[in-house]
């Protein structure tokens, strides 16, 4: 592989590639905020200027000059070599490029930033995206002086509403045009433009239109500053109070992998920012996943239930023991859910072997909108994983015929959500002898249980779930269980014991030890594929 | 025996040796020493009494160390604090009488004792601030953990929080009435009276705005 010299650092490229994007892959950052690695280079915020040394037999291209002399009192003549974005360079074999080495390259980048900031309103303090703002973090490393226009700056558009999700702030924006970009190359509706030129620069939507469809939140996403904003998580919260846990959104089987950010104090999530990895989402995610976060709060099921009382977890358990007490385990369903993690699935299997039925079915969200973009139709998160571990579940459908039939009197599920909210389903639910569900959400199975037992949530406890494409990754704890919700193969473990039956598995240890190896070709590890 | 080592020489000592007086008779006596203290007692008690009567007393905090009574009859009389003496906190507020706060966090993020909880919101639609900044729909300061450091005040970007109210914290007879809500701290006043700042604070649409937008600029 042909390699350039960074600062005197060996970088390896693919041919054609930039020097920003090489360095990028080496994990060096050249500064940058109009260059984004899945976007274009419109090279124009001018941050990535680096100092390219002539090759062999070749003049150096320098531009003349003049610099302020503080002892002579007057401007003298000077040569520089000319800055070159590294954006838009491609990288060649042996050529030798220099940063953070250059003076040259350290004072341009002091003053793109005092040019970008000259009619910025330093409105941090009411400004979402303070903390992690690309003006604020280069002014610190790269800045550190005051600008020295004394005039008021220009004033622009503030608080635009640019659809149902997104508010623009011109004032703080920067013109870096990755939103442009990002919704014309990405999102394919080339819906945003810019419009004015120089102080006056703005970015508008095209007349007659709203920024919608599915992908407008990427569009605050790509924004390095606080100019574009979601409405969701506006004035909510100070980033720097949030830690963010390395999360798979459970929207789809796509599995697209984010950074849940919660804040700790209260146990509380507030939004999903997508997490790249080249393998499954690049760098990207849906409206309806960014906005998924959500289902750590809403419909959760907090609280064990038996016979329509509320019930402490052990009651509950020996509630669900005592209707199935007289019934033969090989005559007990299991259903699986395909909303929960591998880790649960499994010890509703194993529940399974030692009860001795052999009758497995499963359930999840229904089908749903579809794109080639990265939304699939199946809308759980680990259909892959239920299917690797038992290759001939029987569907949602097949349950209830069966329960019409009289082949299933007595059911354990996992996951209180059926693919459909058929009344005639609540109808043959009813029907059953016993229904003891584990459930993180509320569903129909959660809703006709005799006896439900609350389960954690994908944000409270870690799991492994297996996307479409066979990928197994693993999706971090964020907070604390809600309520007295428990990991539902600890639930699983529980309730086997409940039932008189020996659980082997008794720690998520257990579990995983024997997750990898019983269940799936180990061709392919938890997380397998790194974070880019 | 033998010593194993030279003895160390002495230490030179570093200190003057407190030189007692010597033990007179009359000392020795006991009763006239007594009687002389006595006299010092109450030479002290007529001048103070003198000093009452006569309504000449040092003051409290000018002369405190002057000659002469300077405690004073807490809490009937009270001690003036000095000009940047840090007190209660107060919320400011603008012209019209909201506060001036926009929720940034800065003063809870600053707080070492962690005595802030501030519930950012947006205004109502309609009001002139709406979409474009928050305002505290809850701020919350527990006077029994704040320390008094000051880094709130320090730390605030708009100058809507101030210690300047120059009052101490009262004692309650029950720990939630430390706990000082919003209408409390707007309620709080600086010495001269005044719920605002002399710190302007200009707004975008103010006739006082300098700036220049797209409908009145001149490009």
């Amino acid at each position: 592989m042909p390699t350039f010299k960074l600062d005197g650092k060996e970088i390896p490229f693919e041919p054609g590639e930039s020097i920003i994007k090489a360095a990028w892959r080496q994990g060096i950052e050249v500064p940058h905020y109009c260059w984004h690695p899945g976007l274009s280079a419109p090279a124009n915020c001018r941050m990535c200027l680096v100092e390219i040394k002539p090759g062999p037999n070749q003049r150096a291209m320098m531009l003349d000059v003049v610099e302020w002399d503080p002892k002579l009192g007057d401007y003298r003549p000077r040569q520089k070599p000319k800055l070159l974005p590294a954006c838009q360079m491609p990288a060649v074999d042996g050529q030798e490029v220099l940063s953070d080495t250059s003076p040259h390259v350290l004072e341009a980048r002091s003053h793109v930033q005092e040019f970008l900031l000259l009619n910025h309103p330093v409105d941090c303090p009411i400004c979402d995206q303070a903390g992690e703002c690309k003006l604020q973090d280069y002014w610190l490393e790269h800045q550190g002086t005051q600008k020295r226009m004394r005039d008021e700056p220009i004033h622009k558009p503030k608080a635009v509403s640019f659809g149902a999700t997104i508010v623009y702030d011109a004032e703080r924006c920067v013109m870096c045009t990755r939103c442009i970009r990002f919704m014309d190359e990405v999102a394919g509706d080339p819906v945003l433009d810019m419009r004015e030129r120089g102080n006056l620069n703005e970015i508008f939507v095209a007349p007659g239109r709203q920024l919608e469809g599915r992908y407008t939140f990427m569009v605050e996403h790509v924004c390095p500053v606080g100019a574009l904003t979601t409405k969701d998580f506006r004035f909510k919260a100070r980033v720097w109070f949030l830690r963010s846990a390395k999360s798979v959104c459970q929207g789809c089987a796509t599995g697209c992998n984010a950074f849940l950010d919660y804040d700790p104090r209260f146990g509380k999530v507030y939004r999903y920012r997508p997490r790249d990895n080249e393998a499954v989402n690049k760098f990207w995610m849906c409206d309806d996943g960014m906005l998924s976060y959500r289902a750590a709060h809403i419909g959760r099921v907090t609280e064990a239930r038996a016979d329509g009382k509320k019930k402490g977890v052990q009651s509950a358990l020996e509630a669900a023991a005592a209707t199935l007490k007289d019934v033969p385990g090989k005559s007990v369903a299991i259903v699986m859910s395909a909303a929960h993690s591998q880790e649960d699935n499994w010890a509703m299997r194993e529940l399974a072997r030692m009860l001795g039925t052999t009758a497995i079915y499963v359930t999840g969200a229904g089908a749903g909108y579809e794109d080639d973009i990265l939304i699939d139709k199946d809308k759980n998160s680990n259909t892959a994983g239920v299917i690797e571990l038992v290759p001939d579940v029987k569907s949602f459908t097949q349950l209830v015929s069966d329960i019409r039939s009289g082949g299933v009197t007595h059911v354990i599920a996992l996951g209180g959500v059926t693919p459909r909210t058929d009344p005639e389903d609540a109808t043959a639910l009813g029907m059953l002898g016993a229904l003891v569900t584990i459930a993180a959400h509320t569903g129909q199975l959660s809703e006709a249980a005799t006896v439900l037992l609350p389960a954690t949530s994908w944000a409270e406890a870690s799991g492994t779930f297996v996307n479409k494409t066979g990928l197994r990754q693993l999706a971090e704890k964020a907070i604390e269980p809600q309520g007295a919700s428990l990991p539902a193969w600890e639930l699983a473990s529980l309730l086997a014991t409940a039932l008189g039956l020996e659980p082997s598995f008794k720690r998520l240890k257990d579990v995983r030890s024997r997750l990898v190896g019983a269940a799936v070709p180990s061709t392919r590890d938890v997380n397998e594929s790194a974070s880019t | 025996m033998a010593r194993a080592f030279p003895k160390k020489p002495p230490a030179t000592l570093n200190a003057t040796p407190v030189q007692y007086t010597e033990k007179t008779a009359t000392v020795q006596a006991y009763i006239p020493e007594i009687i002389k203290g006595l006299g010092v007692s109450m030479r002290h008690f007529f001048a103070n009494t003198r000093d009452m009567v006569r309504g000449t007393r040092p003051d409290p905090v000018t002369e405190r160390y002057a000659d002469g009574v300077s405690t004073i009859s807490y809490p009937e009389q009270k001690r003036p604090y000095p000009q940047r003496f840090r007190g209660l906190h107060r919320l400011t507020t603008r012209e019209d009488g909201s506060p001036r706060c926009v929720a940034c966090l800065c003063c809870s993020t600053a707080c070492p004792a962690q005595c802030i909880f501030i519930e950012a919101g947006e205004y109502p639609e309609g009001d002139k601030r709406h979409g474009y900044e928050r305002y505290p729909v809850k701020f919350v300061i527990d006077e029994l953990r704040c320390i008094f450091c000051g880094y709130c005040v320090e730390a605030c970007p708009c100058d809507a929080i101030r210690m300047d109210t120059g009052l101490h914290p009262v004692p309650y007879d029950s720990r939630d009435q430390f706990i000082y809500k919003k209408d409390i701290l707007l309620g709080l006043t600086a010495r001269d009276g005044s719920h605002e700042t002399a710190n302007p604070r200009h707004e975008p649409g103010d006739p006082t705005h300098p700036g220049i937008d797209r409908e009145r600029g001149a490009h």
